[in-house]
């Protein structure tokens, strides 16, 4: 008797918890398509943005830019380090902290004096149960970071930039490679890496001889105002952008890895209803074969 | 060959928000207006604040612009801005 009630306690806890995990696995498929539109729609604005850029870019130039100043050694670095505000994700967040703690180690490994800046709940904590300093932490982007909190994000880390208290700045997010696929990734933002300039460009002055190898038509482009003030606006834009980037992949990743590790635990938990059910119905079988046998045997007895 | 019409498309970050032929843009560079028509020479221009203006056949659409730039070659004209939001 009692293990039958037993076997029935369990069967009702688990598919309760079933309930919860099948649900979160539609919220997270949902919200996944929704996130995965996002990183699609910033695709057109980087690609055009990287390829102008990559056009205007003179590698004579670059000791005129400080986004540009491409330090000998770097003495002092920063890491952002993203991930997710919730939990239930599977091995997500391990795996982006595992991926900051292994940059870190490197560059300390180089001589570099390093910081680490936290963004999301979940890696914050790590670092605060460990007892490591952090130099900021953000919880309030979550997965729906706007270029603005991108821009909030890289404001203060660029201008230390520029004044050369910082000599790289890294983040580390999650790549969205499909929703099984999300490994970390690590990004460099500063100095910037010059998108690999499909043409060439020459001189300040304000015609800018320029190839255009799918068409192949030779453009004078008329710059207004000149390259320098040009590029001058359009680099802390590709900071930017390269953040927000990295924001939106690490959250369409984040509802990604919650869906695979949400419907995995809906299976899980289905295979051992099917098991316990199994349990039970023998443990209910046995029990009615006794009775019948105390019966039977108490009857022979009565003759 | 040259297409009858300009092709246009406004992108910010967070989403391409118009893309089509158009007859004529208007945009708030960072000096002033800059109004666009087919064979319109290549051209690259910041963007101030204000609103660009897209001249289709299917009437006028508005767009609202904070920064960013403009890019004109080939008849093809491309506005990557921030802040681009639909509306006056």
């Amino acid at each position: 008797m009692a293990k039958t009630r037993e076997l029935r306690r369990r069967i009702r806890s688990i598919r309760k918890t079933r309930q919860i995990t099948r649900t979160m696995e539609m919220v997270s498929t949902s919200k996944l398509k929704r996130a995965s539109d996002r990183v699609t729609a910033a695709r057109p604005y980087a690609r055009q943005l990287g390829d102008v850029i990559g056009r205007l870019l003179d590698p004579e130039l670059r000791e005129r830019y400080p986004l540009l100043r491409r330090p000998a050694a770097a003495r002092r670095a920063a890491v952002v380090m993203l991930t997710s505000n919730r939990g239930l994700a599977g091995a997500f967040n391990v795996n982006l902290i595992k991926e900051a703690r292994a940059l870190v180690e490197r560059l300390r490994g180089q001589g570099t004096e390093v910081e680490l800046h936290g963004v999301g709940r979940k890696g914050i904590a790590y670092f605060r149960f460990r007892k490591e300093p952090l130099a900021s932490t953000n919880t309030e982007i979550g997965d729906h970071g706007t270029i603005d909190d991108a821009g909030a994000l890289m404001q203060p880390l660029q201008a230390r930039f520029e004044r050369g208290e910082l000599d790289e700045v890294y983040v580390v997010y999650a790549q969205f490679r499909s929703a099984m696929s999300t490994p970390p990734g690590v990004l460099k933002v500063l100095p910037i890496e010059p998108p690999s300039a499909a043409a060439h460009t020459h001189g300040g002055q304000h015609l800018a001889p320029d190839q255009d190898e799918e068409n192949g038509w030779i453009a004078n482009y008329a710059l207004s105002p000149s390259a320098e003030q040009i590029l001058d606006r359009l680099l802390p834009l590709y900071v930017r952008n390269v953040m927000y980037r990295a924001l939106v992949e690490t959250a369409a990743a984040e509802h990604g890895a919650r869906r695979t590790a949400m419907k995995s635990a809906t299976d899980n938990a289905g295979d051992m209803l099917d098991t316990l059910s199994r349990t039970y119905n023998r443990a209910r079988q046995a029990q009615i074969t006794q009775e019948i046998a105390e019966i039977v045997g108490g009857a022979a007895a009565l003759e | 060959m040259k297409a009858p019409h300009l092709r246009v498309s406004v992108v910010s970050p967070e989403s391409t928000l118009y893309e089509g032929e158009a007859d004529m843009v208007v945009a708030p560079a960072w000096d002033g207006e800059v109004g666009v028509l087919r064979g319109h020479a290549p051209l690259l221009a910041l963007l101030g604040e204000g609103s660009l203006r897209v001249r289709a056949a299917d009437g006028e659409h508005r767009f609202r612009i904070a920064g960013g730039f403009l890019q004109v070659a080939n008849d093809v004209v491309t506005v990557l801005s921030e802040h681009a939001t639909a509306g006056p």
